[in-house]
């Protein structure tokens, strides 16, 4: 069996960033990822990434607009670091080859975002992700790091003293399936947004690590958190980045108000997500919509602005909407973008099953809180990235492999085969999906009620016997996507679960958790973190809380939060 | 909008016997707007007909470069392509990407085409020639290279690989040249005496269809030809094609017009112009071979007049990133 220090999986920024930690320090990485490494979903990140760079910005004030963002449920610890870190990586990608945009003087340009007290979005154009990532791949390439490409993992494997030993692969070219041995595990899997229908993510969001986290009992943490961006577009929910906001775009409804001054007064367009994304759904549902959407207008920002600082927004309007932003406003609504919710870690991305790892969305440090501050993620990716690869590397050091139960091999073939298998009665797992991720845009959305949720929790088990029954058209061995579908669905239920459940428990409005039935912040009892376990008796969710991580600044004290 | 039948024939791949592809067509009936992007038509496909049909897709917003397929004859972003745009009376074909070798269905395996690219070194390096600061105006060369997503659109259509499989090809050049514009960059001359190495960037027939199809404005081609500029301007002339660049160069500055009696000799040396021995007589025997007595144009002294002040002055053949225009 392929044996090594460190496997990360995924080969987004997180899990990159981390493999070059790996290769730093000697040890033995390797790369597991279900697509290749230029198709992770950190390419679509579009708008920027935030650092005080400029000599009249401070970490500490980057530290405390992240703290208020996240409704003051963020850990302190964990946003303190992020913050200091932040400038050190924006130079470290700027030498490793990323073509930040630069001012008249050649410095890193910085852009204004939602939440922030100061213009401190680096940027490139209206591509940072996309850049930032083909930076790191360049990197990855150069480190001679070894990449098991189009390899999806079907199962994080523990050993008898509960110990990661490694992961069953499923090597999607070829159909084979095998083990790979490993001293650590790094999971920096990504987002889980196909849980939704409607979402700004790419369909290869479905969340694995979480769920294979999930299943090996390390406990998710705040998955009731769910960003919704203010501007996906109406037909696709693709996305439309909060640049074209910082570049001076306005919000207007049907009846061509520029409406936020009514939610934010201060802030207006560049309010916090959950409250420009709540402001837009009053809108709507208020009727001052059109076809369930209210309008970003770029008009009056002019040609030459539009061209050159958000060419891709255009052309994706262009492509999607059929809207031309320099003549027309584009049909936005609030649409799910950012899970906050993820794989509990401490602020070094250690989970408590040892030998485990996570970083990027797929972790929950938790930098980001109720409310992931625009420009936060791509850093947080880095960041943690980093410093998880890092102290993972260094852990990996004083440690021998496992013995890898090998029956966990012939278990996953055997589901494989069962699943392929299976008469032609039940739905296809399209459908299914459909179904669930229909539900959750209804019942779990920008405002939630407590019958709905109700409703929506119930329908899990239901749906959990539904997918015993689905079937496959695909019975072949080479890149079968049908059968991978049916595996990734099973991990959006199990997440679904556990966003429907934390939501219910959660009895306050809190960041973008918004209960109609309780719509204060309620410190007292829900200034905490909720963790989902996976119940192997029961095979369903069950619940906890967790006090969040202080740092003692007076400062981040909670207050009432306006914009 | 008015929603309408399409019929979708794409063709089935099926893997056989040691790398051989058992191929069919299949007809797929579907209802849609025609602004509906062919990705999404596809989804629809696979989710309510047919779960075993097979292609790659991610982000669905031209950014992550995996869904690019062969869409009525040519090699687009399923995500970005309307079906009211390609579709000739309700009809749309469906195949993978060309040039390379195919897994299932419209899934191609992807490792020849970046193995090309990781042969370029595709990464900044340090060296001699690094710049320190960088200006405003650094990248506007770098920007319209970095807007390449690797989907290989102009990859599955070039021509010359078609021939010359080990051609670089226009993704990896343009790579390469990102680099070789990037003030960052600390061996410049080392990338541009390499890729003026054979199957490097003389090899280009500047056919433009990589400029026509690469749905994110790149315009490979004209990556390729500032390649060229550079390497013969670093002295790097020695080979076939920057001999074959400067005999037209002299030519046309000499009579007005291709001398192509001497062209061939001029841009393979005799050597090589020998082994081409066969191709000649051909040619002869078709009475095509050009007269070897160089002919002086109507105009020539102004042609000249042209070239000296070009030389002085020479014309910025930089260019941005073009405007993106609606399909």
């Amino acid at each position: 069996m392929k044996s090594h220090d460190l496997i990360i999986v995924g080969a987004g920024l997180s899990g990159m960033r981390a493999a070059l930690e790996g290769a730093k320090a000697g040890i033995n990485v390797a790369v597991v990822t279900k697509v290749h490494p230029l198709r992770s979903h950190s390419c679509a990140a579009q708008g920027g990434i935030n650092a005080a760079i400029n000599p009249n910005d401070k970490w500490e004030v980057h530290a405390y607009d992240t703290v208020k963002g996240s409704d003051y449920i963020g850990d302190e610890d964990a946003i303190d670091l992020m913050c200091r870190e932040a400038p050190i990586i924006i130079h470290e990608m700027d030498r490793m080859g990323t073509p930040f945009s630069r001012n008249d003087d050649g410095d890193i340009a910085q852009r204004p975002f939602g939440g922030a007290s100061f213009d401190r979005t680096c940027y490139a154009a209206d591509r940072t992700g996309q850049v930032l990532l083909h930076t790191l791949w360049e990197r990855l390439v150069h480190s001679g790091i070894h990449v098991y490409e189009e390899c999806h993992v079907f199962r994080l494997v523990l050993a008898s003293d509960g110990h990661v030993a490694g992961l069953v692969v499923y090597d999607i070219k070829t159909g084979e399936i095998f083990g790979i041995r490993g001293k650590g595990i790094l999971l920096a899997t990504g987002g889980y947004g196909r849980v939704y229908l409607s979402s700004t993510n790419a369909t290869t969001n479905t969340g694995d690590g979480m769920a294979y986290a999930l299943r090996a009992g390390s406990p998710l943490g705040d998955m009731e958190f769910v960003q919704f961006h203010p501007t996906g577009l109406r037909t696709s929910g693709i996305l439309v980045t909060e640049g074209a906001r910082g570049e001076g775009g306005y919000l207007i409804n049907a009846e061509g108000e520029r409406f936020m001054g009514r939610y934010a007064p201060k802030k207006w367009e560049l309010a916090s997500r959950d409250v420009v994304s709540r402001a837009e759904q009053t809108e709507i549902l208020e009727g001052r919509g059109t076809n369930g959407a209210i309008f970003l207008d770029l008009r009056h920002l002019g040609r030459e602005k539009i061209l050159d600082r958000l060419p891709q927004i255009r052309t994706l309007a262009l492509d999607l909407e059929g809207v031309d932003p320099i003549d027309a406003p584009i049909p936005v609504r609030p649409t799910v973008h950012y899970s906050m919710g993820g794989i509990r870690t401490n602020k070094y991305g250690a989970c408590p099953v040892p030998g485990l790892f996570a970083a990027g969305e797929a972790a929950c440090v938790s930098v980001h809180g109720a409310n992931r501050l625009g420009g936060n993620s791509l850093l947080d990716t880095i960041v943690f990235g980093k410093i998880t690869g890092a102290h993972a590397c260094e852990y990996v050091h004083g440690q021998k492999l496992r013995d890898f139960p090998e029956n966990t091999i012939s278990e996953e073939k055997e589901r494989v085969r069962e699943l392929k298998n299976r008469p032609n009665r039940g739905m296809r797992p399209a459908m299914l999906h459909h179904q669930m991720a229909e539900a959750m845009n209804t019942y779990c959305g920008v405002y939630r009620e407590p019958k709905g949720m109700a409703t929506l929790a119930g329908k899990f088990p239901e749906w959990r016997q539904e997918y015993e029954r689905i079937h496959l058209d695909d019975k072949s061995d080479i890149f079968n996507v049908d059968l991978l579908r049916a595996v990734e669905l099973r991990n959006l239920l199990d997440l679904g679960e556990c966003i429907i459940k934390g939501a219910l428990a959660r009895e306050e409005s809190r960041g973008a958790h918004y209960r109609i039935d309780f719509p204060n912040r309620d410190d007292a009892n829900w200034r905490k973190h909720t963790l989902a376990f996976w119940d192997e008796t029961s095979q369903t969710v069950r619940l906890e809380k967790e006090e969040i991580r202080t740092v003692g600044n007076p400062e981040y004290a909670p207050k009432e939060r306006t914009y | 909008m008015t929603v309408q039948t399409y019929t979708f024939r794409i063709q089935r791949n099926m893997p056989g016997q040691v790398g051989a592809v058992q191929s069919h067509w299949q007809d797929y009936q579907v209802e849609a707007e025609p602004n509906t992007t062919i990705l999404t038509l596809l989804e629809t496909i696979k989710g309510g007909q047919d779960g075993s049909l097979t292609f790659r897709q991610s982000c669905r917003s031209a950014i992550c470069g995996s869904c690019a397929i062969t869409i009525s004859g040519r090699t687009r972003l399923a995500c970005k392509t309307h079906v009211g745009a390609v579709a000739k009376d309700g009809l749309v074909e469906i195949a993978p990407q060309k040039n390379q070798p195919i897994l299932k269905d419209l899934a191609i395996d992807i490792r020849p085409f970046f193995a090309k690219v990781h042969a370029i070194k595709p990464y900044l390096q340090d060296g001699p020639e690094s710049a320190g600061k960088v200006t405003s105006t650094a990248y506007d060369q770098v920007n319209h290279v970095t807007q390449c997503i690797m989907c290989a659109c102009c990859y599955s259509e070039c021509t010359m690989t078609e021939v010359n499989p080990r051609y670089t090809g226009p993704a990896a050049l343009a790579k390469a040249f990102r680099f070789v514009s990037d003030p960052r960059e600390g061996r410049k001359t080392e990338r541009l005496q390499e890729l003026s190495k054979q199957d490097g960037m003389w090899s280009c027939a500047r056919c433009t269809l990589c400029v026509d199809v690469c749905p994110k404005e790149v315009a490979p081609m004209e990556a390729i030809i500032k390649l060229r500029t550079r390497g013969m301007g670093k002295g790097f002339t020695d080979a076939a094609g920057p001999r074959h660049a400067l005999a037209f160069h002299e030519d046309i500055n000499q009579t007005g017009q291709l001398n192509e009696f001497t062209l061939m000799m001029r841009t393979l040396g005799i050597f090589g112009a020998l082994k081409e021995t066969g191709m000649a007589l051909h040619l002869a025997k078709k009475g095509k071979i050009p007269s070897p007595f160089p002919h002086y144009v109507d105009g020539v002294e102004e042609l000249r007049r042209i070239y000296q002040s070009l030389e002085r002055t020479p014309v910025d053949v930089e260019t941005k990133a073009k405007e993106a225009v609606p399909e």
